[in-house]
């Protein structure tokens, strides 16, 4: 063997620490209250801010406040599934089971934020742009992160064999990840309806501070929020193979009392 | 090499093939992806007149012209991206951040006259944001005139406070 | 109320009630896991 660490077992063994179920449940059950407060918190600030107290946007009026959901909305699904796609090759690479449930848990969530992107985009775009929907390079690449969501939450839970479904949703993941650098450069790649408007200028994202703070406030918050009912998830999911394991070894008592004292 | 590395080395190699064969479709389909063609676009290479597709464009300054034939409201305007102009008309109503020096989408067929006849017309707008007073500000100063086109560099305007401290 | 304001109030009420949707499906089920792994560990342990 040679004396210098592997590259892939020194991550492997500190990721393997978080690994052990008791630890993770008593980590994660002192990080959540703090992280739904914080959520809480600052969403009350950002979202009457965004609503009532930031000011309308000169050419779009009051419209421009569905950007302050909008965007974050699509921030995390895009970065949800950034996340997801590193989970998945961690799972695959070092068979990290936690990443497998986590996988499985966030799906859902995803699709559900991407769901609201688009269905958030397209309460803006009538008003805007005169339609509702486009199928234009940007829209239509969000719909595929949106499928691909969908794809990966079903089927993860399609096989029998649950090490067998993550695996084939840690491959779908990883595939569907080539599609978010289409989302994020599929408006300066072709021309799309949607902007910046690359005709007049290709600079970068231009908002005025009174617009931006609040933007930032209620990205920040949703961005906790999201990750507050991820691991939410994570942690029933976590509690429920626990319960799996405890009622089959039951089981296992009740059909073969003599052997109570052997491997469990 | 330990499996796991054998699995790490696997999982690279399939990454760097999907993603070459992405990149190559992408680029072999570019034409269709395009959400819409210019005015540049259409003098080199005039589509038929049977067909229809995706004009954009800026909404030429000084061009637009609204009329009423038959009770319906007929718009008259002039789109370009600089360096060609195609001249436009739609019957119906335009979506309300239409304007000069705007960018818009038009659908429709080029007719004979070299006229495109749009069937619809939706508005773009530029990724700038800011409150109705610091625009007016802007304008005021003679910094930015909208229908000339876009709005000055950000970093001159994103933290202007023309409301307060008596601007 | 104007039409644009029924499309911002429409995003609002989307984005809170999924949100809350999604927080409430998620306490519920946690709470639900945590009561039948105390019934469990706890009928475990005297055997």
């Amino acid at each position: 063997m040679s004396n210098a660490p592997s590259l892939a077992a020194r991550p492997a063994a500190s990721l393997h620490r978080f690994a052990n179920p008791g630890r993770f449940l008593r980590l994660s059950g002192r990080v959540l209250p703090w992280l739904a407060g914080a959520a809480v918190l600052v969403l009350a600030v950002g979202l009457p801010w965004a609503l009532l107290f930031s000011p309308p946007d000169w050419q779009q009026g009051e419209t421009v406040r569905i950007m302050y959901l909008h965007v974050p909305m699509a921030w995390l699904a895009m970065g949800g599934y950034a996340g997801l796609a590193v989970g998945s090759a961690m799972a695959l690479v070092w068979r990290h089971p936690l990443a497998d449930l986590a996988a499985r848990e966030l799906s859902p969530v995803g699709a559900a934020v991407t769901a609201l992107c688009l269905a958030t985009g397209s309460l803006w775009g009538k008003p805007m742009w005169g339609a509702w929907w486009v199928w234009d390079a940007r829209l239509t690449s969000v719909l595929v992160l949106f499928f691909l969501w969908l794809g990966h939450a079903a089927l993860v839970r399609a096989f029998d064999d649950p090490e067998r479904g993550a695996r084939m949703g840690a491959i779908l993941a990883l595939v569907g990840a080539l599609n978010l650098p289409v989302v994020k450069f599929s408006v300066d790649w072709w021309n799309t309806l949607h902007q910046p408007a690359s005709l007049t200028r290709v600079n970068a994202p231009a908002l005025h501070v009174d617009i931006l703070y609040p933007l930032l406030t209620c990205t920040l918050g949703l961005t906790l929020a999201f990750a507050a009912v991820v691991l939410l998830r994570v942690r029933a999911a976590v509690m429920e193979r626990r319960i799996r394991a405890l009622q089959m070894a039951a089981a296992r008592r009740a059909e073969a009392p003599p052997m109570v004292g052997a491997e469990s | 090499m330990t499996r796991k590395k054998k699995r790490l080395y696997l999982l690279l190699l399939c990454g760097l093939g999907l993603g070459s064969a992405t990149a190559l479709t992408l680029t072999a389909f570019q034409d269709n992806l395009v959400f819409f063609r210019s005015p540049s676009d259409i003098v080199r290479e005039a589509p038929g007149p049977e067909r229809a597709f995706r004009l954009g464009g800026l909404v030429e300054t000084g061009s637009l012209s609204r009329s009423t034939e038959a009770g319906r409201p007929l718009a008259r305007f002039v789109v370009t991206d600089g360096a060609a102009q195609v001249p436009v008309a739609f019957g119906g109503v335009l979506p309300d951040l239409f304007r000069e020096g705007q960018g818009v989408v038009t659908l429709g067929k080029l007719g004979r006259d070299g006229v495109f006849m749009a069937s619809e017309v939706l508005a773009r707008h530029d990724e700038t944001y800011m409150p109705p007073d610091v625009a007016d500000a802007l304008k005021r100063s003679g910094h930015w005139n909208p229908n000339q086109g876009a709005a000055p560099p950000a970093s001159s305007w994103n933290t202007l406070q023309p409301g307060r401290g008596g601007g | 109320m104007s039409l644009h304001w029924w499309h911002v109030a429409i995003s609002y009420a989307l984005v809170l009630g999924g949100f809350a949707a999604l927080t409430a499906t998620a306490v519920l089920r946690h709470a639900q896991a945590k009561r039948v792994l105390a019934r469990l560990e706890t009928r475990k342990r005297p055997a």
